[in-house]
């Protein structure tokens, strides 16, 4: 069994759920797809894979999303797993927290809603080589 | 203002109307020799004829006149609009009898006796005119006055008009963030879907040929009739709880790939009640009959957050159709304050979900006579205002309800709340508590102007984790009736 996960955060489930089946199609059975809706929720997520020895290789976060925004969130991520790496969605330009989490957050990519199939795979292949 | 100007050398231009040469030769002297511009008539009717060719400061009139005497030529200057205005100074001769009060009711504004004492003649003549000019600037004020309001009056249109927009402007990130994520949600599916479909149909030869028995092709066909039947509803964390259920239930049969099996399940929704396909699971190609069913239902789904993310877009678009709308003709439409309400949450609506629980409590109220336009501008200013005042955090309470002949609408926030010694001022143009750059003070003075266009009022009651904007505004007879 896949022991590698890929955990996707979004407040909007039709966002997340196809993102989610992007990954899947593309990525198949190498690895685990968890999703959240919200920072929170991502964080009880990557408790759980933790106790279970399941290591998250990657995060693909939104921006705007209720309460705790996507750079807070994966500079908090950064902080305390660095293997992991960072990935932000979003569908704002907001330049300062992409510069804020490049810095802190150790950024690998911001993808631009709508995003490109290719363009997420491309990333997502780079990132896990 | 030109003789203002020459103030130095022009003293004025007076008429002397007078049928005794001698009189007229008196009063032109003397008033020449004191600077004045003198003209000297002998007859009512030839100064009346030729009056409009150049029109004095100030009239001396004789009374006493052989063809048309001083009070009809009085009468005459002052029904003509171009003459109404140049003061008449009555002569009359001492043994006259002047009828005073006729004088002054004709318009006349005093009168000198014969014979004349020259200091008073002049000293009536100098005050009269010093109050002609007086009055001549106090009317070129009035003028320059009243053009000032005009422009301001103009310009307050097009502040209203760029405040609008200028609000608009700072949504415009926020709202493009709303057209992206359907967007996105829609460019994501459509790819899904076709992926979905290629599969489907590479392996529907093999698939036909698959099952031997009757019996498992239908438990099968069963099976795809479940993973197409739902519609994806649940949350990721219910889901995440169901496939946590699945997988431990796939694990005590002795499924391995259980994990993964549970994870596609509930992407075709299919959360329970699976133990009559536990023979389908225990297969060796379950992961690609799995795969076939993924590929099935996942274009139900597809389709449905299509379906969903086109509404979604749309009714940004038509909102902001609405919001921008700005109407030409100026006439009053009938307005239902619940519709400009909804179209400016519409816009707010990524910055509500941040943190804000709109609560709504409409009652059904009639139309009002309004500017729906301009009422949208009201409703996101204050929507607006309440926003920043809760920092992003708390309820926004809005009602709409019907009360004394007025529809009154409420806009409530849990916010910091306005001092008491500011809100009296909060109306007044230019004052913000906003930092340079973020209000430009103008938002509540433009509400409170188009409320007041409307005939309407605006209160405020507010303290710390409560503010409420009521506005009142007024429902016409007809739609009472």
């Amino acid at each position: 069994m896949s022991s590698k996960a890929i955990l996707c955060v979004d407040d909007e489930v039709i966002v997340l759920d196809s993102l989610k089946e992007q990954l899947k199609r593309r990525f198949g059975n190498q690895y685990l797809y968890e999703t959240a809706e919200c920072v929170e929720e991502a964080w009880e997520i990557i408790e759980e894979l933790q106790a279970e020895g399941i290591e998250i290789l990657t995060i693909i976060s939104d921006w705007l999303m209720p309460g705790v925004k996507g750079d807070d969130f994966l500079i908090q991520v950064h902080q305390k797993f660095p293997d992991i790496l960072t990935v932000m969605l979003t569908g704002q330009a907001d330049e300062r927290a992409i510069i804020r989490a490049k810095e802190k957050a150790n950024l690998y990519c911001c993808l631009y809603k709508p995003w490109n199939e290719e363009e997420l795979v491309q990333i997502i292949s780079s990132a896990l080589k | 203002m030109e003789k203002q100007q020459q103030s130095n050398t022009y003293r004025g231009d007076i008429l002397v109307i007078d049928d005794t040469p001698a009189n007229l030769r008196l009063l032109v002297n003397l008033l020449s020799r004191k600077g004045y511009k003198v003209r000297a008539l002998p007859s009512g009717r030839i100064a009346l004829a030729g009056i409009h060719a150049a029109i004095p400061d100030l009239i001396l009139l004789d009374i006493m006149m052989p063809d048309m005497d001083g009070y009809e030529v009085c009468k005459q200057l002052k029904s003509d609009e171009k003459t109404r205005e140049v003061p008449v100074i009555f002569i009359s001769a001492l043994h006259e009898v002047l009828d005073k009060v006729k004088a002054f009711s004709i318009g006349a504004v005093d009168y000198v006796t014969k014979p004349f004492n020259a200091q008073e003649v002049i000293a009536r003549v100098e005050t009269h005119l010093e109050n002609k000019f007086l009055q001549e600037r106090l009317q070129l004020k009035n003028r320059e006055l009243s053009q000032t309001l005009e422009e301001l009056k103009t310009a307050q249109e097009h502040i209203i008009k760029s405040e609008k927009m200028a609000a608009l402007g700072q949504l415009v990130a926020s709202i493009a963030h709303e057209i992206n994520t359907p967007l996105a949600a829609i460019q994501a599916s459509s790819g899904n879907s076709t992926i979905a479909l290629d599969e489907f149909f590479s392996v529907l030869p093999k698939l036909l040929k698959r099952f031997s028995q009757a019996e498992q092709q239908k438990l099968f066909l069963e099976f795809l009739q479940r993973a197409i039947q739902k519609s994806n509803s649940a949350s990721p964390r219910d889901k995440r709880q169901f496939k946590r259920n699945l997988t431990t239930l796939l694990k005590s049969e002795g499924i391995e790939a259980a994990r993964r099996i549970a994870d596609t399940l509930v992407d075709i929704n299919i959360y329970d009640d699976i133990e009559p396909f536990l023979e389908l699971f225990k297969d060796p190609d379950v992961e690609w009959l799995l795969q076939i069913a993924y590929n099935l239902s996942r274009l139900q789904t597809n389709n449905q957050t299509i379906i969903q993310a086109v509404e979604r877009a749309s009714k940004v678009v038509f909102a902001l159709k609405r919001y921008a709308r700005y109407d030409q003709t100026g006439e009053k439409q009938f307005v239902q304050v619940s519709e400009g309400l909804e179209t400016v949450l519409e816009l707010y609506h990524n910055q509500l979900k941040q943190g804000i629980t709109v609560i709504r409590s409409h009652q059904p109220v009639p139309a009002i006579e309004g500017y729906p336009d301009e009422l949208n501008q009201v409703w996101t200013n204050l929507i607006h205002n309440a926003i920043q005042a809760m920092d992003n955090q708390g309820t926004l309470n809005l009602s709409i309800f019907q009360q004394d002949h007025h529809v009154v609408v409420e806009v409530g926030d849990t916010g910091y709340g306005i001092p008491p010694e500011i809100q009296d001022k909060i109306f007044e143009p230019f004052f913000t508590t906003k930092a340079v750059g973020e209000g430009s003070g103008l938002g509540l003075d433009i509400v409170k102007k188009i409320i007041d266009k409307h005939q309407g009022k605006i209160k405020v009651h507010s303290q710390p984790q409560q503010t409420l904007f009521q506005v009142w505004l007024p429902i016409t007879e007809a739609q009472l009736s």
